[in-house]
């Protein structure tokens, strides 16, 4: 429960909202389904970014610029009309429900990383960029993000920043047995390259212990490489994930199936990369 | 405290506490055909439409919609002049114990507003919100085809 | 062949319900109306040594706390069930120990929920830990005695040893088992497990209760059965009978899972004491965790046979976990065996033999197939076994072995609910055309054919697909125990009032039962004005379970239309001048059977009744019980796909068969099937209870426990194949619980039928599945 005199601030710049998160007990209120799972008395007032200039998706430049107050049902759109961002629809058309992605927006998943986030992964994979505003405006990859553990501080995502992938064959896949369901964990690969060949690979698997993994070995034994069947099933031996058990589905059962669904996705890759 | 909301199309002065959630604002102030189901945004039953999108309003605070366009089931459509998606269910016999009904004549009003000719697939990506434990689902997509048949029809009859 | 019944007709509560306009229990509210919440036992095994409210009293707004201390200790059954019930008076409502992780501590009425939530916090518990039962093979002859020394006994005189742990026990023999085993040339003996399962109606338990304007209580509650409840809060809360008054709005959803008194004692007593309207409405998690739930059970089958498939002798053996108390505990532990031996009546030496054991840990409950669910993966399986073993055809195995029209089962004799049963000929019977009709719609043979574990088909693949089947019975009704009955009156301009006791959960039994009074007085529906569930105005009816509503209540609805029939005519001859035998009933009319043009119209005939002419109320009211309960029946063909890599099962298609005798509504008797198979799939693929080391259910959120959407069903035929019971109302049998039973045993003998190994552990989850299907066989 929220504390009983919640204070709600409106902020109509970028500059006034963060400085009303730098005061104790206030924190960003995107679409704000997690802030009800996640509450506590602590909270004394809320800042609501819909009044914010941060629901915008545009492209220039080859980069794609997704406003942090985009909710997912926003990005789906987008990628269903301009055909960009195909990855990250992908994961997005499949978390949680209808009426939930008509509210949870971009910016407020990504500062609560929930362990069975489909989120991360393609944003991983596609390295893409968050400009964060706080004490300098800044651009950082996700990836620096979450290694250097700057989702711990206190601050406001203004927007997703995805670069175009026109030679990059991208494939995320989810475990979950039902439609509506946590998933157990998300895989996803961005293969690029031309004519068959993977120049660059890269290779992420969210719900593991830590949180997310980058498959290191496997992104290095996929470069320089053609997706033959062959290849395809040596990489499962270069691809692993150290889970936690859960009342669920123990560890053992779930690295097996991180790595069937690891070579299921490649073989869904197969061709893929022009 | 008392705020206004815009709800069914008419401003409403509703009474409120900051930490309210919009089920919770909407039920104290007699919109009781919002209904409750878990309270923690998994099974659709509080949906209602803002700006003709459902959200599950257990999940909305409702100090953040003020400014936005809120429809509940009596929204579409009343006991005495429903919504062909409120007729549809009833003779899909897609109504079985009703709790549910509500959030998914919504969500099934949204979709059809916005796409008049769903796919199944698209049918059941609008629903998958919506948990219902009596129908089994069959009737509900069956009521569903069947809004979007006779909108079919009733825009050829305007043609 | 009918005008009103076997019709589709629109359920006349449904326009109402889709724009919103029908009110549930937590849309109830009065003035000056205080919030209940309640404190569940976070210990498994616990007693109370003491309970101080005084910090909480002083909160503002706090009106009245309930425990121990100020509660009766009066033992009780949470059970709704007919007096005097076969479930053991062993829960108090505020007692001193707590016997499962849910368990009622205390209770606090406020002036808002959140002022009791917060008074909830401030009451000091002292309690003594004890260790628990957390397995239910550990609880029989435990040191550890879950009721000890509350003085636990049983309300009817059956099998009782609280000393062990047993809240029930259950034997029936037909021949010699032993013996007739023994000498069998083939035997297969095997356990079985199904899981915990919760009922997830989408509407959360609730009760509001006030007192009326001359002192009276009157509780609007989530209920299947309000009669029980008055009786029950009556005992509880020492409060009289004819000061109570229950009624039940419209509910949402049950499935057994409201056939439980469980909150109405509390808002009755917080009323009863403070003089005010209370209400209490469960969140989800408490839904979870501290209603009732469906029993775990451990089944043993041993059969012994012939390599010609004849199966000389059957024993079913169940261990059943009541949970911490055992309402239900031994009634669903008899449908256990009672709604499946007779299936296959041929079985010359049977045995059934079962015990509900306490544990510390949720309490089973009533939940849709009762015992027959828990039982079919084992039963429904051991067949499939026999079959493949002897080279027979599953199919006309059923057709050749199953009961026939005029036959009977010693079954049904020798097992009731918790003492003898009713012995009883079958009816009616569409078996034969199930069976034939699934086989055709499934394209069983082809499909059999095409798939096996060794086919060219599946042969080396990683997706391996199979086709299984089952055949399944329940009952309609509980026989010469349970009651129903129902009240019409007439009014000026032909229509009738028809109050009835049933419960609509749901299931359309208002409109039912009009299409039921319709067809009797040849009146369109749209006269019948339905009230139902008021214990007030509406005459008594035991409630929905066992599935009786339209056999048990429609037949008394039957009986009470044809009492008015009779006075109508009886009206409409003397206004017509003709003697009762020279007309008759039609389009709403008494017409001459000579020249049709002489009519009254029922209008005209009511009128005359209240005010013209030897005036009086047209009226009747009527009573039923059943001296018999006619199965249902119902074949259920499942075709699955298995992902060997992952042990994901998914189902690629589902056709059910169905004998509900007469469907008085095809479309609402569909629905019933539609809703049970999809409760029965997700039930067998991944429902289940995880509890924590100390028996505290982790996943009580309907996220966590899964639920299935619309995205996630499978294509689903369902073919309704009439026969005609005569016991019941124009031919009606029942529909409601039987086709939750097929998917466990369905899926499992499709499984086998791909991969050549065989599951006997639910649900089948993906870890459980892959590790079966790695076992060496």
């Amino acid at each position: 429960m929220l504390h009983q005199n919640l204070e709600w601030y409106y902020p109509h710049t970028i500059e006034d909202a963060v400085k009303l998160i730098s005061q104790q007990g206030v924190i960003l209120h995107g679409g704000g389904t997690r802030i009800l799972k996640t509450s506590s008395k602590s909270i004394k007032g809320l800042v609501h970014v819909g009044s914010l200039p941060l629901n915008f998706i545009h492209h220039t430049d080859g980069k794609t610029s997704i406003g942090s107050g985009s909710t997912y049902d926003d990005i789906l759109r987008y990628a269903h009309k301009t055909n960009r961002l195909s990855l990250l629809a992908k994961a997005l058309s499949e978390a949680a429900s209808t009426p939930l992605r008509n509210r949870i927006t971009i910016g407020g998943s990504l500062k609560d990383f929930p362990i069975w986030s489909s989120l991360y992964t393609p944003l991983l994979v596609l390295n893409a960029h968050l400009e964060i505003a706080g004490k300098k405006d800044e651009i950082i990859s996700v990836r620096d993000y979450l290694e250097k553990g700057i989702i711990k501080s206190k601050h406001l995502i203004t927007r997703v920043i995805v670069d175009d992938a026109p030679h990059v064959a991208g494939n995320v896949k989810r475990f979950s047995l039902i439609r509506f369901e946590y998933p157990v964990f998300t895989v996803a690969a961005a293969l690029h390259g031309k004519k068959n060949v993977i120049s660059e690979a890269s290779v992420y698997i969210t719900g593991v212990k830590g949180r997310f993994k980058h498959c290191k070995r496997a992104e290095k034994f996929l470069e320089g490489k053609s997706l033959t069947d062959e290849v395809i099933a040596e990489a499962g031996k270069y691809f692993s994930a150290k889970f936690v058990s859960d009342y669920r589905y123990s560890a053992e059962y779930k690295e097996h199936t991180a790595n069937v669904f690891f070579t299921d996705l490649l073989i869904e890759l197969k061709g893929g990369l022009q | 405290m008392k705020k206004n909301f815009h709800i069914n199309g008419s401003v409403k002065e509703l009474e409120l506490s900051p930490n309210d959630t919009l089920l919770q604002t909407l039920r104290n102030n007699n919109f009781t055909e919002v209904k409750c189901g878990c309270n923690e945004g998994e099974c659709g039953a509080c949906t209602v439409l803002l700006e003709n999108k459902a959200v599950n309003s257990c999940q909305v605070l409702s100090m953040s919609v003020q400014e936005k366009e809120i429809t509940t089931v009596k929204g579409i459509g009343t006991l005495y002049q429903p919504h062909l998606v409120q007729t549809s269910f009833v003779e899909a016999g897609g109504d079985q114990c009703g709790f549910c009904s509500p959030g998914m004549a919504l969500a099934a009003y949204s979709l059809l507003q916005e796409n008049p000719n769903p796919s199944r697939d698209e049918i059941l990506v609008a629903l998958d919100g919506n948990l219902c434990r009596c129908t089994g689902y069959v009737k509900i997509i069956d009521a569903v085809e069947l809004a979007a048949r006779k909108i079919a029809a009733e825009i050829k009859e305007t043609e | 062949m009918f005008k009103y019944v076997n019709q589709p007709i629109e359920k006349i509560d449904g326009m109402a319900l889709v724009t919103g306009e029908e009110k549930y229990t937590d849309d109830f509210a009065y003035e000056n109306m205080l919030y209940v919440s309640v404190l569940h036992s976070g210990y498994a095994h616990a007693k109370i040594v003491d309970i101080d409210d005084s910090e909480a009293r002083k909160l503002h707004g706090v009106v009245e706390i309930l425990h121990y201390k100020n509660v009766e200790q009066k033992l009780y059954t949470t059970a709704g069930q007919g007096y005097p019930e076969p479930s053991p008076y062993d829960t108090m409502l505020f007692g001193q120990t707590m016997r499962f992780v849910g368990d009622n501590v205390c209770a606090v009425a406020a002036e808002s929920k959140a002022i009791a939530d917060e008074a909830l916090k401030k009451i000091k518990i002292t309690y003594k830990v004890l260790k628990p039962i957390l397995n239910l093979e550990k609880s029989e002859g435990s040191s550890i005695i879950i009721h000890k020394d509350d003085g636990a006994f049983p309300k009817i005189p059956v099998y009782y040893d609280a000393k062990n742990n047993i809240a029930s026990k259950v034997e029936a023999n037909v021949g010699d088992f032993d013996t007739a085993f023994k000498n069998s040339s083939r035997k297969i003996e095997h356990d079985f497990y199904c899981s915990y399962g919760a009922h997830c109606a989408i509407e959360p338990h609730g009760a509001v209760a006030h007192l009326d304007t001359r002192g009276r209580l009157v509780i609007i509650s989530t209920t299947q059965v309000p009669f029980h409840v008055r009786r029950i809060v009556s005992f509880v809360a020492d409060i009289p009978v004819s000061k109570i008054r229950v009624i039940k709005p419209r509910l949402g959803g049950g499935f057994g899972g409201k056939q439980e008194v469980l909150l109405e004692p509390i808002v009755a007593l917080m009323t009863w004491r403070t003089k005010r309207p209370a209400k209490l409405i469960y969140s989800r998690r408490e839904v979870f965790k501290s209603t009732r739930c469906r029993h775990e059970y451990k089944t043993k089958l041993a059969v012994g046979y012939e390599p010609n498939g004849t199966i000389n002798a059957l024993h079913l053996d169940a261990l059943e976990n009541a949970g911490g108390y055992g309402s239900h505990a031994l009634t669903v532990l008899a449908n256990a065996g009672s709604k499946t031996l007779p299936l296959l009546n041929k079985i010359p030496n049977l045995r059934f033999t079962g015990k509900g054991v306490y544990t510390n840990l949720p309490c089973g409950g009533a939940y849709r197939g009762y015992g027959a669910t828990e039982s079919y993966l084992g039963y429904g399986q051991v067949i499939d076994m026999v079959c493949e073993d002897c080279n027979l055809d599953v199919v006309e195995y059923y057709k050749k072995w199953s009961i026939k029209s005029g036959e009977t089962s010693a079954i049904f004799q020798a097992l009731g609910e918790g003492k003898e049963g009713v012995a009883m000929n079958i009816g009616s019977t569409s078996l034969h055309e199930c069976l034939d009709e699934g086989a055709k719609l499934s394209h069983w043979y082809e499909k059999k054919k095409l798939y096996g574990a060794h086919s060219e088909f599946n042969k080396g693949k990683r997706l391996k697909r199979g086709i299984g089947m089952v055949a399944l019975m329940q009952g309609s009704a509980i026989p010469e125990i349970d009651m129903a009955s129902a009240y019409i009156k007439m009014n000026d301009d032909a229509s009738f009032n028809l109050n009835v006791g049933a419960t609509d959960l749901g299931t359309g039994s208002d409109t039912v039962l009009a299409q039921i009074a319709s067809e009797v007085l040849d009146a369109p529906i749209e006269n019948f004005i339905v009230y139902s569930s008021d214990t007030d105005f509406t005459p008594f009816d035991t409630g929905a379970y066992a599935s009786s509503t339209t056999y048990l209540s429609g037949q008394a609805v039957k009986k009470c239309a044809e009492k008015i029939k009779e006075q109508i005519l009886k009206v409409g001859a003397e206004i017509l001048a003709l003697s009762v035998d020279e007309v008759t009933i039609e389009d709403a009319r008494v017409i001459s059977k000579v020249n049709s043009k002489d009519e009254a119209t029922f209008a005209e005939i009511c009128q005359y009744a209240l005010y013209q002419k030897n005036q009086f109320q047209i009226q009747a009211s009527a009573s039923h019980v059943s001296p018999k309960s006619p199965p249902p029946f119902a074949v259920h063909f499942i075709e699955i796909e298995v992902d060997t890599f992952t042990g994901i099962i998914k189902v690629l298609n589902y056709v059910a068969t169905v004998d509900c005798g007469t469907p008085i509504n095809p479309i609402t008797a569909e629905g019933q099937v539609e809703g049970a198979i999809v409760n029965g799939l997700s039930y067998a693929l991944f429902e289940n209870y995880y509890f924590s080391p100390h028996g505290k259910m982790l996943n009580d959120t309907f996220g966590k426990y899964g639920v299935y959407t619309a995205y996630d069903i499978p294509p689903i035929t369902v073919e309704l194949i009439k026969s005609y019971e005569e016991s019941g109302p124009f031919g009606a049998k029942s529909i409601s619980e039987i086709n939750i039973n097929g998917a466990l045993p369905g899926i499992a003998n499709a499984f086998y039928n791909a991969t050549g190994k065989r599951l006997f552990n639910g649900p089948f989850t993906p870890e459980s599945v892959l590790k079966v299907l790695n076992e060496k066989s």
